[in-house]
């Protein structure tokens, strides 16, 4: 009788003073240190954005004037539009492609999986700097030797660079989404005569919804942030948000580019609250969005 | 009553309408790669066909002063021009500065992960993932722009630095090459934190009681349960980080200015200044080949030094009568 009784006891005691020891409250700390260093550089613009100088470097003082600035600044408007607009393409295209293939991966593999695992392997680990200098020269043969004059238009050529990576990752989440699907729902759907048609829209496309939607602000996002790709293709008069930044960084940084920063950051925060609240009613764990949006 | 008007023709059922439907689907059933079609066109179309065209351009030349490239005459000699002392020094730093950053970025994520996945209340544990993942979401270049604002020396911490007495003289951390390694780590946390998190997630806490119960201590039961089963995010991580590390030059161009150059700076200038497309091409090449031989070499040596560990660790269990 003492054997399990110890047993039982030591455990217990330990759980109890596990809490308040040495060991936690290091990994505590280290915890809240790694997530101060990841705000701090975002506090900061934030709070540069409200400077009132003309350099963004340097405080001068406390004012608005950079966001009425960047807001009637004709350059920053267009910059931000065509970000948002080829975002939306690249979206848009990314999300089709990636879930049909998706969808293709989790219920129809067959032979021709590895090679298609192959191109989309290689899509993701290739360098953007690669991506981008391949498609300079392309977009330009097919522009001027292919006659194609859609490729010589700047939005056109950002929505299909940035639609590349952007469908690899839609791939993924979807295939794991839909892998985790029981195919039974399907099959028993089937056997009350739907049509393969029907089946696909009424039973897999609303359980698939969630990976869906999250690949496709994840597309709509990494295209937003895309700089290296869009400084190559772009063309004049469309160039994107992240270019005009890293161009203006060459001549002077002013606090108008922290003002629409710190806008462009609301945003994000406005579409990811709503997506992890639509993730979170579909009964999705905290692991799985994640694992989701890192594709793993 | 209803159940007895249904029964009658679910029964013969399964011998007449089966095959029906069977062969119906069977009339429409194309091929299983038809939804991934457009997705490998694509692909094709605009990733491995302009690929294969810098591939092609690196056997060429730049033909006089106003052309960007030639295949005319086809030749290695680019590959030579690209790792002669003018560019090579520049891929060793990019080697250096992405594999230490890697490496940093692990030392970070791996106890920052456990302590989320394993510490931090469940109930919170969305919101802290949510803030890991807020300044990843956050604009690429806006985030490496924080810290100009931060290390610049007429900024704050170097006002406060001075104020304090800790510093003579401003800050002189922008532009060196401490400042880029800082940036990176920065940029690409996120990309470790998350595959690491998700793999010590899904162990189950029973397997660490089992380990306790068996007498381990907690750094043990650490190293040899927790850390092997996550073996695989950890590797995932590493290949998330290292690839867009080594392609990244816009990191360093914000906080290392001329100083602080990558490879990738290398590649942008020769097809956006100088024009020379073969050249530009064939450094392309060389940036892949240097991060395939990278993980290569990661990949064998983790696999032999796994094996190593496991002989020597190997467990065991002395045989029972059954």
């Amino acid at each position: 009788m003492r054997g399990p009784a110890t047993g039982a006891a030591a455990p217990a005691r330990a759980r109890r003073t596990r809490r308040p020891d040495a060991a936690n409250a290091a990994l505590a700390a280290w915890g809240v240190l790694v997530l101060v260093f990841l705000f701090l550089p975002i506090v900061f613009i934030v709070v540069q954005s409200f400077n009132a100088g003309r350099l963004l470097l340097i405080w001068d003082h406390f004012g608005t004037g950079a966001y009425r600035r960047a807001l009637s600044d004709p350059a920053i408007r267009g910059a931000v539009g065509v970000s948002l607009r080829a975002a939306a393409g690249a979206s848009a295209i990314a999300t089709v492609l990636g879930t049909l293939a998706g969808v293709a991966l989790a219920r129809r593999a067959g032979r021709w999986v590895v090679p298609f695992l192959g191109i989309l392997g290689l899509t993701l680990v290739t360098p953007e700097i690669v991506d981008a200098v391949s498609l300079l020269p392309w977009f330009v043969w097919l522009g001027t030797d292919a006659n194609l004059s859609l490729f010589n238009n700047g939005l056109a050529r950002l929505v299909v660079g940035h639609s590349l990576f952007a469908t690899a990752v839609v791939v993924f989440i979807v295939r794991a989404r839909v892998q985790g699907l029981e195919e039974s729902l399907e099959e028993a759907a089937a056997d009350l005569y739907a049509t393969p048609w029907r089946r696909f829209l009424d039973v897999t496309v609303p359980l698939m919804a969630p990976a869906v939607l999250a690949g496709a602000l994840m597309a709509f996002t990494l295209s937003l942030d895309n700089t290296i790709i869009s400084a190559f293709v772009q063309v004049s008069g469309s160039t994107p948000w992240p270019v005009y930044v890293f161009s203006a960084l060459r001549s002077s940084l002013r606090p108008e580019i922290a003002a629409v920063s710190t806008l462009m950051l609301l945003l994000t925060l406005v579409a990811l609250g709503l997506v992890a609240l639509v993730l979170r009613r579909s009964g999705e764990s905290s692991r799985d969005i994640a694992g989701a949006m890192t594709g793993a | 009553m209803t159940q007895a008007v249904e029964q009658p023709p679910a029964h013969p059922a399964p011998a007449a309408p089966q095959p029906a439907p069977a062969t119906a689907r069977r009339a429409l059933r194309l091929p299983g790669f038809t939804l991934a079609a457009p997705a490998w066109l694509w692909l094709i179309g605009f990733f491995l066909a302009p690929v294969s065209l810098v591939l092609w351009y690196s056997f060429g030349e730049k033909p006089g002063l106003f052309g960007t490239h030639s295949n005319e005459v086809l030749s290695l000699d680019r590959y030579g021009e690209a790792l002669e002392a003018d560019y090579l020094p520049t891929f060793v730093n990019t080697l250096r500065i992405a594999v230490l950053g890697t490496l940093i970025c692990l030392v970070i994520a791996v106890p920052f992960a456990y302590w989320l996945a394993v510490k931090v209340d469940p109930r919170w544990r969305g919101v802290v993932l949510g803030l890991v993942m807020v300044p990843y979401w956050t604009n690429f270049l806006v985030r490496p722009l924080g810290w100009p604002v931060i290390l610049s020396p007429e900024g704050w911490v170097s006002g406060l630095l001075q104020d304090v007495g800790l510093r003579d003289e401003p800050l002189a951390v922008l532009y060196t090459r401490g400042a880029v390694q800082l940036g990176v780590v920065y940029n690409y946390l996120a990309l470790m934190i998350l595959p690491i998190y998700v793999a010590f997630d899904r162990i189950d806490p029973a397997l660490r009681e089992a380990s306790r119960d068996l007498g381990a201590n907690r750094w043990r039961t650490f190293t040899r349960v927790s850390l092997p089963l996550a073996a695989p995010g950890v590797a995932a991580g590493l290949v998330l980080v290292f690839i867009p590390l080594m392609g990244d030059y816009v990191t360093a161009t914000v906080l290392g200015g001329a100083k602080g150059t990558m490879a990738g700076q290398l590649v942008a200038s020769q097809f956006q200044t100088a024009q020379n497309w073969a050249l530009g091409s064939a450094m392309a090449v060389v940036l892949i080949v240097f991060i395939g031989v990278t993980v290569a070499f990661f990949a064998i040596a983790w696999t032999s030094v796994r094996a190593v560990v496991r002989a020597r660790t190997r467990l065991v269990v002395p045989e029972r009568a059954a």
